[in-house]
């Protein structure tokens, strides 16, 4: 039963890692927390829904549709939104995202109402078992197509020039511009990039979970659990943290109550940064006059 | 002696208190939201823009205000004016123990651990049904205070009023004090602020306890509005329009408090029937104050000289 | 007995040594300076005395009594004022505000006197507006009462911070960098000022590297190299010590 339990856990937390990856590449560059990322994974969610049955597009087309859609969504947002108040101090960052955040809600809601929605399962092969343990199809792809992005980030980041000019540009700002980067452009990209990872997140999920418009909220919680408990900014944490949000969420439901997986987020989140705001492997830091 | 100010308020205040003349029930309603989204804006101003903390618990400080009342009143059969005092007693408690947090995270781990808060205490509200009987809500019974009852929106409006001018008064006056320039000062430079003699710690602590008390008898106020309140009443939306309220009306302002309550408060209304229709305007009047009016209401009312706010007094 | 003892003070940041073992007594009435080249550990020196630093070793005494330690706020309490290198000002608030908050110190009234408008509150926020504005006046800047700080110029803003030290009437004075930004002008009245204080028996402690401003009216002075003292005494024979020619004053 605990295997089973820590393998659902892992498809789970799959999904909060990608989410939670996708906002700690934007935090580590543009040191803005986005409180919009679950909205942005809820809006790809829709998208599918909106692709798949108005207009009847066949899921992987439409799967690489919203991918697209979000990816040009963030970028707008960057230099529409973000771009202007920059410099501004970091409340306006963040009342900006929490506005977009609800901007994408009520859009939603305008365009399909406050009901619940769900659609055709798309993974319809056979479970694999090991041993005892289940492995459900939607698990096998959502695992699978985590570990495939998350192994080719981390090796897009470490080994390509891409990955190079962007840890300078994280680094030093002004710095990677005065050898020529165009580090607006950067932003902007990075901002499109993390809006496609939510919206990965959001295709996986969008065949076997209901759909409505206020379902971004619960996984940016989660997201940001997994983000303080690997600690904040530390990408891999960001991973780790998610996967091991899923598998605690299991364990807790299973072992102490089901209403504790609603929880089980605001006690991580509350318990870390009153103990050790640094997260797993994140830093801590020293502040000097 | 004469500042115009100390005629312009008192003269204000006797202008305020005429509208349950000749308003009908619709527009009273409205009229007594807007009292209570005032005090819910200045209470927020205080942590958010006095403070400059990025504290988002200030649903979570109405949610207390608003259920301790309704259990007092509702559960224990208290009278009103008890259970108005233990909603802000208990609430700025609540507001002291979010304060240490502050202490040591800075804005962004606050902002995330203060809403983890304010879900767990939503959570709670739900499930504690033995206490709040949970997601059915709590009814409030019709209140009466010195023998005056309090059972019609027109009585209200007044208790409203005062509670209001009390609450603007009693800011005003701690804004304009050591007090008040010591949480501006601590939000600016903390380390300038310490060498001044200025203990931050307690300054935050402080700042948190006071954002409590008001935002507590907004929650006590809202509880008698309402005359029910369930737990729903203190979500995420909730939050958002407390947000919009504190950045339209002007962070750092009274003023701009009390303006973005009179502005927003009836668009709820207004906006309700459409579904989505409120979260995008409001959405987007706060994404515009971001770009072009950081400043908010406020900025354009300190234009006129008489409105103009100091952190010290004459 | 000075009014500032520092006894044998040493900071060390994660290894690396900032100061080592530095002393230095400031008397009632006198300007001491404290200069050296950069890195030399002289802002450590005043972060340490003024409680923003916690000493490893050595004592940091106020009028006798030992403060090493203790947090910044309760040093400044017990009659210590500094200035900070960079903005060390309340930016969004007024000058006259900022002023103000270094005279909220006297101030007695409690909360409720406040909360309530009592009158005490009252008349004690009128004396130190008035005080404010007087102090303002006193340093030639009372047209800016109301502007905000952010808005002026680093030498205007300079003046605000120097005053806003001085309305709580310090004992003693921590200047960090008092000069830079300033015109010939202004450094001259720097000068005038800071030996007036002294004369109103201040302990006027300062860092600079404007060594004229230093040599002209320090009663003594202490160079520092790589957080040691080099040298310690009267401008004269400071500026006559044969290593401190060579490690700093170059050809002076």
């Amino acid at each position: 039963m605990l295997a089973q339990l820590v393998v659902s856990g892992i498809g789970q937390g799959s999904i909060y890692a990608l989410v939670a990856l996708g906002m700690t590449i934007l935090f580590r560059v543009t040191t803005v927390v986005n409180f919009a990322h679950g909205e942005l994974f809820m809006f790809s969610a829709f998208v599918i829904y909106l692709l798949l049955n108005a207009f009847d597009v066949p899921y992987l087309l439409a799967a690489l549709a919203a991918i697209l859609v979000l990816f040009v969504l963030g970028s707008v947002v960057e230099r529409v939104l973000m771009r202007p108040i920059r410099h501004a101090p970091h409340m306006a960052l963040a009342m900006m995202t929490v506005a977009l955040s609800y901007l994408l809600r009520g859009v939603v809601r305008m365009g399909w109402g406050g009901d619940v929605r769900s659609l055709p399962p798309m993974f319809t092969f056979d479970p694999v078992m090991l041993g005892t343990v289940v492995l459900a199809a939607q698990d096998i792809v959502t695992i699978g197509a985590t570990l495939l992005l998350v192994a080719g980030f981390f090796v897009l980041l470490q080994r390509s020039r891409f990955g190079k000019l962007a840890q300078a540009a994280t680094d030093s700002p002004r710095g990677a511009a005065l050898i020529g980067l165009n580090v607006p452009g950067f932003h902007r990209t990075m901002w499109g990039v993390a809006a496609a990872m939510a919206a990965i997140a959001g295709i996986l999920v969008a065949p076997v979970t209901l759909l409505y418009p206020d379902m971004g909220a619960q996984v940016l919680v989660r997201a940001f659990a997994a983000m303080t408990l690997g600690g904040f900014g530390n990408l891999g944490g960001a991973v780790a943290g998610g996967l091991l949000m899923g598998v605690l969420e299991q364990l807790a439901g299973f072992y102490v109550s089901t209403a504790m997986i609603d929880i089980a987020s605001y006690i991580v989140i509350i318990v870390v940064l009153l103990s050790r705001p640094a997260g797993l492997f994140g830093r801590v830091e020293r502040v000097r006059v | 002696m004469s500042d115009p100010r100390r005629l312009l308020w008192p003269a204000l205040l006797i202008l305020a208190a005429l509208p349950p003349f000749f308003v009908n029930d619709y527009v009273q309603y409205i009229l007594n939201s807007i009292l209570v989204y005032a005090v819910v804006a200045i209470g927020f101003n205080i942590v958010l823009g006095y403070a400059g903390q990025l504290a988002f618990a200030n649903a979570a400080f109405f949610g207390v205000g608003a259920y301790t009342t309704a259990i007092c009143m509702g559960r224990w059969h208290w009278p009103f004016l008890p259970a108005l005092l233990s909603a802000a007693l208990v609430t700025a408690l609540v507001g002291l123990v979010v304060s240490l947090p502050a202490l040591r995270l800075r804005a962004y781990y606050l902002a995330i651990v203060t809403l983890a808060f304010g879900e767990l205490l939503r959570w709670g509200y739900i499930h504690a049904d033995w206490l709040t009987l949970g997601s059915s809500g709590l009814p409030v019974p019709a209140a009466s205070m010195f023998g005056i009852s309090l059972a019609s929106d027109r009585a209200r409006y007044w208790l409203f009023l005062c509670l209001t001018a009390l609450v603007l008064w009693g800011s005003a006056n701690l804004l304009r004090s050591r007090f008040g320039r010591a949480v501006v000062a601590v939000r600016e430079n903390e380390s300038a602020a310490a060498a001044m003699g200025i203990a931050p710690a307690l300054t935050k602590i402080g700042a948190f306890a006071w954002s409590g008390c008001v935002v507590g008898i907004a929650g006590a106020m809202f509880a008698l509005l309402l005359g029910r309140i369930n737990p729903e009443s203190f979500d995420l939306s909730q939050l958002l329009l407390h947000f919009s309220l504190v950045m339209i009306g002007g962070l750092g302002s009274l003023v701009g408090s009390v303006a973005g309550a009179v502005v927003l408060t009836a668009a709820p209304e207004l906006l309700r029937n459409v579904a989505g229709l409120e979260e995008i305007v409001f959405s987007l009047l706060l994404i515009g104050v971001l770009l072009f009016m950081p400043k908010g209401l406020a900025g354009l009312l300190s234009r006129v000289a008489v409105l103009r706010e100091h952190l010290y007094l004459g | 007995m000075a009014l500032l003892e520092i006894e044998s003070v040493s900071v060390v940041f994660g290894g690396l040594a900032a100061l080592t073992e530095v002393s230095l007594t400031a008397e009632a009435g006198t300007v001491s300076a404290v200069i050296g080249p950069n890195g030399a550990g002289k802002t450590t020196l005043f972060n340490a005395v003024s409680g923003y630093e916690r000493p490893q070793e050595g004592v940091v005494r106020l009028d006798g009594r030992p403060v090493t330690g203790l947090p910044p706020h309760a040093i400044s309490r017990l009659g210590l004022r500094r200035t900070f290198q960079n903005g060390g000002l309340f930016g969004e608030m007024t000058v006259l505000e900022n002023v103000m908050v270094g005279a909220d110190r006297a101030t007695r009234s409690g909360i409720p006197g406040v909360l309530f408008g009592l009158k005490r509150h009252r008349r004690e926020e009128r004396r130190a507006v008035a005080d404010s504005r007087a102090m303002l006046a006193r340093v030639g800047i009372d047209r800016l009462a109301q502007a905000r700080v952010r808005d002026l110029s680093f030498g205007q803003q300079r003046l605000v911070e120097i005053t806003r030290a001085l309305i709580s009437r310090p004992r003693v004075l921590l200047l960090d960098e008092p000069a830079v930004g300033l015109s010939q002008a202004e450094r001259d009245v720097l000068a005038t000022t800071l030996r007036q204080l002294a004369a109103e028996g201040i302990a006027v402690l300062l860092v600079e590297h404007v060594i004229d401003l230093v040599m002209a009216i320090s009663d003594r002075v202490l160079v520092l190299n790589f957080g040691r003292v080099l040298a310690e005494g009267t401008p004269d024979e400071v500026r006559a010590n044969q290593a401190v020619l060579e490690a700093y004053l170059g050809s002076a």
